[in-house]
């Protein structure tokens, strides 16, 4: 409970509704205008799958993103703290700082951090930190066009997103991995969000890894 | 339900072979440093030799072992700050302390053992022992903590990798006494002697040959009945693109042929065999490193 007049703490949160997300992949094309994403690599992307058999099929997304989650393995883990949390609860990168050991992106259970093939240090989305500070809303949730991505304070009950949380039923990617995501979903389908679902596996044909 | 993956944008596998191989010599070096100590303090004038053969391999493994994690960085240059941003939640940092100082204790230690100073060397030695455990057992933490993975995030990861850095330590060291012997003694007597224990590090390496191959089948049989990705994870060692690796290579090859000839009446006592059963062990322990860091991996995580 939040006392009168007492200075209630920011804690950003990122919603996105899949009712209404179409599958078009605006938010990954405008994330790497906006923040000079390289080739290969990507902040932002939407896993599409197909379920079903003719004619009862659908099509299910999965917009993805970093979850600047409330407890991050990626930063516990970093050895050089280049990766620390905001007040706001935004998981930042000190660029100046990673030594490039690849480890956050060894730890984060979901595989949301890069290496700039160019500038050879570890990214990710940082929910558009230098928009929100001028309070602009971050580049994907700008440009979505079926306004799927609602971006706010979640301790802010009058907001956007504590509205759509509260009154909706809404899930977080892989919770039993206890990094208290914050990017949340309402509408998400099982076998989308299921690594596992429609992977065929390798085998020696692929090549695999080796 | 048919599901189709219509479109993904996976990102590349981070930890490669650079980190496997950095793996695999820590964990040579902490193993014969152990096996080395071992023979320093066990006493016998006849163990003496291999206390000095471990002495001197220990630390110029673990001095090369880092060189692997510098490459590694995509800043090389910037390794200093290991050094000067501490982070008491991430093994990497502990890591960082361990690295530094395994190796100068190691060399301390091989000083006193090659000075015979017997007191001193043992001293060391003794300090030296949980040094070199912690030194391979913090880099199965760092596994273990990558807690994504589901190959790796098993409290089992540090003691098995110190079960089979003791093997590796070990065939090492039988392979550079057993040259030691074939080459470098003349006289037959002391030969006879020197092979005998070479002989008797043979069964202790298939003592903890078989340990470490129980704990691999504990951690399979969990693997199998936990979560999927643990599952798929050893679907793809056990019949998928890592089956050469994981079960010809490290458990058949590095694992049960060594075995049998470190215990079959008729190999155990040719020093060839034995050569021949530590060097299929370090081909064998250096496939577990690629396979549990890769095959760890290759699960799709979204
Ligand atoms: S999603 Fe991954 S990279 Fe982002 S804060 Fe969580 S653990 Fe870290
Ligand atoms: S919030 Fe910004 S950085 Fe994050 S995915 Fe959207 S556009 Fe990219
Ligand atoms: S831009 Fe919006 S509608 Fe389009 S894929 Fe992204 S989230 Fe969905």
């Amino acid at each position: 409970m939040v006392k009168i007049g007492e200075k209630r703490k920011i804690r950003y949160g990122f919603l996105i509704d899949l009712r209404r997300c179409i599958g078009c992949h605006t938010c990954s094309v405008s994330c790497k205008a906006e923040n000079d994403v390289p080739l290969k690599v990507f902040r932002s992307w939407v896993k599409i799958i197909e379920k079903g058999r003719y004619p009862n099929v659908s099509r299910s997304f999965l917009p993805s993103l970093c979850n600047n989650c409330d407890n991050p393995i990626c930063l516990k883990n970093c050895p050089v703290k280049a990766t620390w949390q905001r007040d706001d609860g935004i998981v930042m990168i000190d660029e100046h700082r990673c030594i490039g050991c690849k480890y956050c992106m060894a730890s984060c259970p979901y595989d949301v951090r890069h290496v700039n093939p160019l500038k050879r240090y570890v990214q990710k989305c940082y929910w558009c930190y230098h928009r929100v500070d001028k309070r602009v809303a971050p580049a994907c949730v700008e440009v979505c066009i079926g306004r799927a991505r609602i971006f706010g304070d979640i301790n802010d009950p009058n907001s956007e997103i504590s509205q759509l949380i509260a009154t909706n039923p809404v899930q977080v990617l892989k919770p039993e991995m206890a990094t208290e995501p914050r990017v949340y979903y309402i509408g998400l389908d099982l076998d989308v969000m299921d690594p596992m679902k429609g992977w065929k596996g390798l085998t020696h044909e692929d090549g695999g890894e080796l | 339900m048919d599901v189709q993956i219509i479109y993904n944008t996976p990102h590349e596998i981070p930890l490669g072979w650079f980190i496997a191989t950095y793996f695999y010599l820590t964990g040579l070096s902490a193993g014969s440093f152990v096996v080395s100590v071992i023979a320093t303090i066990g006493g016998k004038a006849e163990y003496k030799p291999l206390g000095k053969i471990g002495a001197v391999l220990a630390p110029i493994l673990l001095i090369l072992a880092p060189l692997n994690l510098i490459i590694d960085l995509e800043q090389p240059l910037r390794f200093w700050h290991l050094f000067v941003y501490l982070n008491f939640t991430s093994p990497i940092t502990y890591g960082t302390f361990l690295l530094t100082i395994y190796p100068i204790s190691g060399l301390i230690y091989a000083w006193f053992v090659f000075k015979g100073n017997q007191k001193m060397a043992s001293f060391f030695g003794i300090i030296g022992i949980p040094l070199a455990i912690c030194t391979h057992g913090y880099t199965g933490f760092i596994l273990a903590l990558g807690k994504g993975r589901a190959l790796w995030s098993t409290a089992l990861m540090p003691s098995l990798f110190i079960v089979s850095a003791m093997v590796s330590g070990i065939a090492l060291l039988i392979l550079a006494a057993s040259i030691r012997n074939r080459f470098f003694l003349k006289n037959t007597e002391e030969k006879e002697r020197d092979k005998d224990l070479i002989i008797g590090l043979g069964k202790f390496m298939g003592g903890i040959i078989m340990m470490d191959i129980f704990m691999v089948f504990n951690a399979i049989i969990v693997l199998l009945t936990s979560t999927k990705e643990a599952y798929e994870v050893v679907k793809l060692m056990l019949i998928g693109s890592f089956s050469y690796e994981f079960l010809g290579i490290e458990i058949f090859l590095g694992g049960i042929i060594p075995l049998f000839l470190v215990f079959n009446k008729k190999t155990r006592k040719s020093l060839r065999w034995l050569i021949i059963a530590s060097i299929l062990t370090l081909i064998g322990v250096y496939s577990m490193r690629i396979v549990v860091v890769i095959a760890g991996q290759s699960i799709p995580l979204h």
